[in-house]
């Protein structure tokens, strides 16, 4: 995708979430104005307003120089990722503390190493091993008996 | 007051707190000399632990680790020619010809000690500029906080960032982002669209760690999988002529050196231009007043030593803007505020009246993790070095694995995990999409200020804006924040031509 295009994706995003807080989020999120002060949608709209205004501005002069873009940007700036490379990460992350809190802190640490090791490609038994109890038992200890915090 | 000052330094000198900030700087130098781990990443992983140890051991902790995360980036730059950190990019120019020469351990050397006169200078002039401008910042009203606060986000948004429309647009979602929890005047909350857990307002620690952290990781992840592991690094010689620096050496640079901390240090006390700035506008400086311009490049000590010193001056100086007027003027610095509110101090002029003691303290840090890092350096150069060899793979599954549990460890709280992989997710995107992520965390640090100075202006004038035009400065720093804009519009469009 070649930078003019990818701004303008990003703008029309830009503008699309503007609007969604502008017309929907805030106005449908905000406390009673207590009749003194600024009201306390202003701030949030004042910022909303701001990125919609700019993104409007961006796109503007995206179309007066995509022309030119078109003829001299050849580059390719924005190289979309494989579309499971995001999920693979986040998704054992955010299972993570639900998993500690069934299966307990230490089986579930060493799973998540694991899966995120195989998600880095890592193939030699040994080190996935090493590396997936070595870390969770150093924060465990660190937790319970330096820290003395509640576990998750 | 001079009681207070022997008091702050006497708690510098206790011993665990030089224990914490010996700890902040060996694993500053060691994060440094890893390929893809920088400072700000650190200081964000870094700041949950913080939270068990004494204000004073916190911030020495982390302003050790930003220090030692500094120098490390020369390592990578010299051993690998690829430097960790984007201000390490003009020491390789010279480190890695000499490496390649066998005088790896000398180009470190050289590093180290620019590292070190730089960071010397630049906190000697926090230390004599801080407390004067910040009696004189103490006479600023909401009006003049409110227009400063504008100022710096237009600074931060065009000069640090390539574009300053996207740079503006990640600061209002920054200062959007801010705006969610408990509403400051009728303590009712706002955007928190019925989650419980969002009225305590959002803390800095996920979001620090969601887009300094995590989600360079995925993107380091994205380019590097897959890819065959890069040339590893250049092996040290042991000849002592190629390892050590004489001090004939370092005395040829001092002009140089001097030079280069001066450019820092001004750089640094802006906000929004940053290290890399200093750094290569040092080494350009270097270039231009040296009598043989045609050996930069080739593995001139002097090219290492205007870069280090610069980037490294930057350090304490991004605290003059923080100190003085509450503003980060960095990335580490807005990390640095998240750790003070966590202490209980707000960064600002008030800071010398409320805690005198605190900031000799905190001076003290900044002289003592200087020389620890000089004697760290000297004595583990070689066992860093080690460092820039962990593989990847193994690296990045415990650094991901720490920003779970540092989300965590914030405030106990499992709902900050899923805050931290939200903010992981819109940074990725951000990235993808060209948009500053720390334009974002700025606004979001300011977002509260700005809107209790606003708070304070309208209350005070009775619903009257207009009583910006009654003051001067106010007036004057609103001025100069359209002209910022106007002349960046301007010249961003002549780029385009």
């Amino acid at each position: 995708m070649p930078a003019s295009q990818r701004d303008i994706t990003g703008y029309c995003i830009v503008i699309l979430c503007s609007l969604a807080f502008l017309l929907w989020l805030i106005p449908g999120n905000m406390p009673e104005h207590p009749g003194y002060g600024i009201p306390a949608s202003l701030l949030p709209s004042v910022a909303a307003l701001c990125m919609l205004a700019l993104a409007l501005a961006g796109l503007f002069r995206c179309y007066l120089t995509l022309r030119k873009d078109s003829q001299t940007d050849k580059s390719r700036l924005f190289l979309p990722a494989h579309p499971l490379h995001l999920p693979v990460f986040i998704l054992p992350c955010a299972l993570l503390m639900p998993a500690m809190s069934h299966a307990g802190f230490i089986p579930a640490g060493i799973a998540f190493m694991i899966i995120i090791q195989l998600a880095c490609r890592q193939r030699r038994p040994l080190i996935l091993v090493a590396v997936a109890v070595a870390p969770v038992l150093a924060v465990y200890a660190t937790m319970r008996f330096a820290l003395g915090v509640p576990m998750p | 007051m001079f009681e207070t000052i022997v008091a702050g330094i006497a708690d510098t000198l206790n011993a665990a707190n030089l224990c914490f900030v010996l700890a902040g700087v060996a694993a500053g130098m060691t994060a440094g000399a890893i390929p893809g781990v920088n400072g700000p990443m650190a200081i964000a992983l870094c700041i949950p632990f913080s939270y068990y140890m004494s204000p004073v051991a916190a911030i020495g902790f982390l302003v050790g680790l930003n220090k030692g995360a500094f120098f490390g980036g020369a390592i990578t730059g010299v051993l690998l020619n690829t430097p960790g950190t984007p201000e390490a990019a003009a020491t390789t120019w010279d480190g890695y010809p000499l490496a390649v020469q066998g005088k790896g351990e000398k180009a470190l050397r050289m590093a180290l000690y620019a590292s070190v006169t730089g960071d010397a200078f630049s906190t000697l002039v926090l230390i004599f500029v801080a407390a004067p401008l910040a009696a004189v910042a103490l006479y600023m009203g909401p009006p003049e906080i409110f227009a400063l606060i504008c100022l710096a986000m237009t600074i931060i948004a065009g000069i640090g960032t390539k574009s300053l429309t996207r740079g503006l647009i990640a600061a209002a979602m920054g200062v959007l982002t801010g705006t969610v929890g408990i509403e400051p005047v009728s303590a009712m909350p706002r955007l928190t669209f019925g989650i419980t857990e969002l009225e305590r307002n959002i803390s800095l620690i996920p979001i620090g760690i969601g887009m300094l952290a995590f989600s360079e990781i995925i993107i380091q992840l994205e380019q590097h999988l897959g890819q065959k592991a890069a040339a590893g690094p250049v092996p040290l010689s042991t000849r002592p002529e190629d390892r050590l620096l004489a001090l004939k050496e370092y005395a040829a640079c001092l002009k140089t050196l001097f030079r280069s901390s001066v450019v820092g240090t001004i750089v640094g006390a802006l906000p929004g231009l940053g290290a890399p700035v200093a750094s290569f506008f040092a080494y350009d400086q270097a270039v231009k007043n040296s009598r043989h311009p045609e050996s930069f490049g080739k593995g001139n000590l002097e090219g290492i030593a205007a870069s280090e010193s610069a980037n490294s001056a930057v350090v304490a100086a991004s605290l003059i803007p923080l100190f003085t007027l509450g503003i980060p003027g960095n990335v580490a610095s807005a990390l640095l505020i998240g750790a003070f509110v966590i202490h209980g101090m707000i960064p600002g002029p008030l800071m010398f009246e409320q805690n005198a003691r605190f900031i000799y303290s905190v001076y003290g840090n900044l002289v003592i993790a200087n020389l620890l890092l000089l004697g760290v350096g000297r004595l583990g150069l070689r066992a860093f070095c080690r460092a820039v060899q962990v593989p990847s793979n193994i690296l990045y599954p415990i650094i991901i694995f720490t920003c779970v549990m540092g989300a965590y460890l914030a405030q106990y709280a499992a709902f900050d995990v899923t805050l931290m992989l939200f903010f992981t997710v819109l940074a990725y995107i951000m990235r993808k999409f060209d948009y500053s992520v720390i334009c974002l965390i700025i606004g979001f640090i300011l977002a509260p200020i700005w809107e209790t100075s606003l708070q304070q202006v309208i209350i005070a004038s009775e619903q009257s804006p207009l009583m910006f035009l009654t003051r001067p400065v106010a007036v004057m720093l609103l001025a100069l924040t359209i002209y910022i804009v106007v002349k960046t519009v301007r010249r961003n469009s002549g780029i385009n031509k």
